[in-house]
C-alpha cells in the first residue's frame, strides 16, 4: 500500500514540475501599493481586465485575489484568502483567466467554499469541468415557459403559491420566521419524492454550526447525496461571501445545462449585500442609499437571472431559485427586500405573528405570490385548490371580529368556522413534507366541508386518521393522484365516503 | 495650486520629452518641482517604473537581471538579445544583481513585464499548488 503511494507520488510531483517549467514568456507584472481589510491596490498590470484574477506572490505561497476597481494609476483588488501574509511591494501577476470553480456531478453530498475547495473533511475535489463565477443569464430564445411543478411538500405553499421549475420564488420574513425551514423541508422533499432535482443550498455568512447542524439533518433524511452545500461562516473575508451564491450558480448551471434539474437555495441574500456593501466602501465607491453602491440591483439581477427553464433545444434543463431575505420588523418595503421582490416571480411573505400564534408554516396568505407558478401546478392540487387562496384571506380578515361572534350572520359564521379549519389544516410539521395525494385528501376534505363537524384542535388528527384509513384501502387510487393527474369523479366520493367516516370520530 | 494630473499622465509627459531629446536634467528639475509643489514626492518610486514603461514603449528598455550565481558575459549577451527579441525594443540596457535566495536560474525585470524562471518562484508555485490540493 505504502509502495503504491510513494509511486503515486512521485508521478504526480514529476508531472507537477513538467507544467511548472518556464515557457520562455515575459508575464505581465505590478506591484502591491497598499493593503487592508481584504484589499490589495496595484500598481502596473494595464492589461488587467475586470475581474480577473491576480496572483500575489508572498512569503506563504500564491495569494488570488480578483480585479474590481480599474483605475487610471491603481487596480484595486479583493483578497480571496487572508491578508495577513500581502505586503506592499509584493509581486503581482495576471492569471489570465476570470474566477472559475469546479462543477460536475463530483461534487453531490460534499460541503465546499465558493472557491470549490472541500469543507467537510472529505478528500480532494476533482471534477472533469470548470465552470465560470460570472456568466451570462440564457437569452430570450433560449428559455421555454416555466411549467413542470417543483413541489415543495409544504401544502400551504403547493396549494395557494406553486413554484414551477425555472422559477425564482423570494422567501421573505423577519429572523426566526422560518424561512430556511421552507428551503430545508423542500430540498428534503425532492429526495423522498425521488424528483431528480439536485439541490444547491449557499450559506451566505451563516454560523457553523448551523451549517453543520443543517448537513448532519439532511444525512439523516437521505438527501445530502443529491445536495451540494456552498459554506461561507461569518468570519470569511467579504470577497467569499460575496462570491459564494455565484460560484455556487457556477455549480447548479452544470446540472442545467446537462439537461437536469436543479434547485438553488440562497441563505440569504441581506448578508450577500452587506458583504458587497462592505467591499464596496473598502473600495471607495460611491455609497448610495443605505451606504449601498449604485449597482446593488444589478448584483442581484444578474445572479437570479441565471435561473431559467431552458428550451427544448438546449436540453430543457432548469435551474429554480429560492432566494432568502431577511426583513427588520416585517419592512418588506426596504431597499434589498424591493430590488429582490420585484426581480423574483413571486414572494412567500412569513409573518411572525402568525409564527408565534402557532400557525408555521407562518406564511401570509395576503401577501405572497407566485406569478407564475399557476402554470405549473400539478391538475390534482390545482383541482382542490382553486378558491384556498381567497378564502383564507378573507378568513384573516374576518377572523378580527370573530369576538363579535353573536352579531354575525350564519354565513359569515361559517366562514370563519371553515378558514379556522383550513388554518389548522395547513398547519405542517418541519421535515414532514406532503405527497401530492396527501395534499388533495387533505384540502378536498376541508374545503369540501366534510370535516365542518370536526373540533379545530382535532383537524390534524382527522386529517391524518384520513390520510392512514385511505392509503390502506385505495392505494391505487392514491398513486394515480401522486402522478399529478386531475382526481376522476369516482377518486372524489372515495375522498368524501373516506373522510366523513374519519370526521365522525373527532366531533366536536 | 496646480492642477493633479495622474501619474500616467506625468510619466507620459516627461518620457515624451526624454525621447524626443529634451535634456534630462531640465525634465527632471521640472518634474521633482511639480512633485514638490502638489506634495507628491512618495509617488516618486511608481512615477519613475510608469516613465520606464512608456520609456519601454518608445524603445528604450532599462531591466535587471537577478540570479543566485553570477552570469558570465556570453549569457548576459543572450538575455539581452532575448529580452530585445520579446519586446522589440531598439536599446536594451540590463542592470546584473546576485541574489543567493533565488537559489538557480535568472530572473530577468523589465518595465511592467517579467521572466522569473528561478528556482525560488517554481517552489513557490509548487507550495501553492499542494496548499490548495
Amino acid at each position: 500500500m505504502s509502495e503504491l503511494s510513494i509511486s503515486e507520488l512521485s508521478k504526480e510531483l514529476r508531472g507537477a514540475i513538467e507544467s511548472l517549467e518556464t515557457k520562455g514568456n515575459l508575464d505581465e507584472v505590478g506591484i502591491v501599493l497598499r493593503v487592508g481589510d481584504g484589499v490589495a491596490w496595484i500598481h502596473g498590470l494595464r492589461s488587467a481586465g475586470y475581474s480577473e484574477v491576480i496572483e500575489i506572490e508572498t512569503e506563504d505561497g500564491i495569494t488570488e485575489a480578483f480585479a474590481l476597481n480599474l483605475l487610471e494609476d491603481e487596480i484595486g483588488a479583493v483578497l480571496l484568502g487572508e491578508d495577513s501574509t500581502v505586503k506592499a511591494g509584493q509581486t503581482v501577476r495576471l492569471k489570465g483567466s476570470v474566477l472559475s470553480v469546479p462543477v460536475g456531478p463530483e461534487l453531490l453530498g460534499r460541503v465546499v467554499n465558493p472557491l470549490g475547495q472541500p469543507l467537510d473533511g472529505g478528500p480532494a475535489i476533482k471534477t472533469k469541468q470548470q465552470g465560470l463565477v460570472e456568466r451570462n443569464a440564457p437569452g430570450v430564445m433560449d428559455r421555454k415557459s416555466v411549467h413542470e411543478p417543483l413541489m415543495t411538500g409544504i401544502v400551504a405553499i403547493d396549494a395557494m403559491f406553486p413554484i414551477g421549475r425555472g422559477q425564482r420564488e423570494l422567501i421573505i420574513g423577519d429572523r426566526q420566521t422560518g424561512k430556511t425551514a421552507i428551503a430545508i423541508d423542500t430540498m428534503i422533499n425532492q429526495a423522498k419524492q425521488d424528483t431528480g432535482v439536485i439541490n444547491v443550498y449557499v450559506a451566505i455568512g451563516q454560523k457553523s454550526s448551523k451549517v453543520a447542524r443543517l448537513v448532519e439533518r439532511l444525512k439523516q433524511e437521505g438527501v445530502m447525496e443529491q445536495t451540494i452545500i456552498v459554506a461561507t461562516s461569518p468570519s470569511d473575508p467579504a470577497s467569499l461571501l460575496y462570491l459564494a451564491p455565484y460560484a455556487a450558480t457556477a455549480m447548479g448551471e452544470y446540472f442545467r445545462d446537462n439537461s437536469k434539474h436543479a434547485l438553488m437555495i440562497y441563505d440569504d441574500l441581506t448578508k450577500h449585500a452587506v458583504a458587497y456593501r462592505q467591499m464596496s466602501l473598502l473600495l471607495r465607491r460611491p455609497p448610495g442609499r443605505e451606504a449601498y453602491p449604485g449597482d446593488v440591483f444589478y448584483l442581484h439581477s444578474r445572479l437570479l437571472e441565471r435561473s431559467a427553464k431552458l428550451s427544448d433545444a438546449l436540453g430543457a434543463g432548469s435551474l429554480t431559485a429560492l432566494p432568502i431575505i431577511e426583513t427588520q420588523a416585517g419592512d418588506i418595503s426596504a431597499y434589498i427586500p424591493t430590488n429582490v421582490i420585484s426581480i423574483t416571480d413571486g414572494q412567500i411573505f412569513l409573518e411572525t405573528d402568525l409564527f408565534y400564534q402557532g400557525i408555521r408554516p407562518a406564511i401570509s396568505a395576503g401577501l405572497s405570490v407566485s406569478r407564475v407558478g399557476g402554470a405549473a401546478q400539478t391538475g390534482a392540487v390545482k383541482s382542490v385548490s382553486s378558491h384556498l387562496k381567497l378564502g383564507l384571506s378573507q378568513f384573516r380578515e374576518l377572523a378580527s371580529f370573530t369576538q363579535f361572534g353573536s352579531d354575525l350572520d350564519d354565513a359569515t359564521k361559517k366562514q370563519i368556522e371553515r378558514g379556522q379549519r383550513l388554518t389548522e389544516l395547513l398547519k405542517q410539521h418541519q421535515y414532514q413534507p406532503m405527497a401530492i395525494w396527501q395534499q388533495v385528501v387533505s384540502i378536498a376534505s376541508v374545503t369540501n366541508g366534510y370535516f365542518d363537524g370536526v373540533a379545530v384542535a382535532k383537524i390534524k388528527d382527522a386529517q391524518s386518521a384520513t390520510l392512514s384509513k385511505i392509503w390502506k384501502d385505495h392505494k391505487k387510487d392514491m398513486e394515480t393522484l401522486e402522478t399529478g393527474a386531475k382526481p376522476t369523479e369516482e377518486i372524489l366520493k372515495t375522498i368524501e365516503t373516506v373522510a366523513k367516516a374519519a370526521a365522525k370520530g373527532f366531533e366536536a | 495650486m496646480a492642477r493633479k494630473l495622474s501619474r500616467r499622465a506625468l510619466a507620459l509627459h516627461v518620457a515624451t520629452h526624454l525621447v524626443d531629446g529634451k535634456p534630462q536634467k531640465k525634465i527632471a528639475q521640472q518634474l521633482a518641482a511639480y512633485l514638490i509643489w502638489t506634495r507628491r514626492t512618495k509617488e516618486l518610486s511608481l512615477i519613475v517604473r510608469d516613465i520606464q514603461f512608456y520609456l519601454a514603449e518608445h524603445g528604450h528598455i532599462a531591466g535587471t537581471v537577478s540570479s543566485a550565481h553570477e552570469l558570465s558575459a556570453a549569457t548576459l549577451k543572450e538575455i539581452a538579445a532575448f529580452a530585445k527579441a520579446k519586446t522589440g525594443a531598439k536599446y536594451v540596457s540590463l542592470d546584473t544583481a546576485i541574489d543567493e535566495s533565488l537559489i538557480g536560474g535568472i530572473k530577468l525585470e523589465v518595465p511592467g513585464y517579467e521572466l522569473d524562471s528561478t528556482i525560488a518562484r517554481q517552489l513557490t508555485t509548487l507550495k501553492t499548488r499542494y496548499k490548495k490540493a
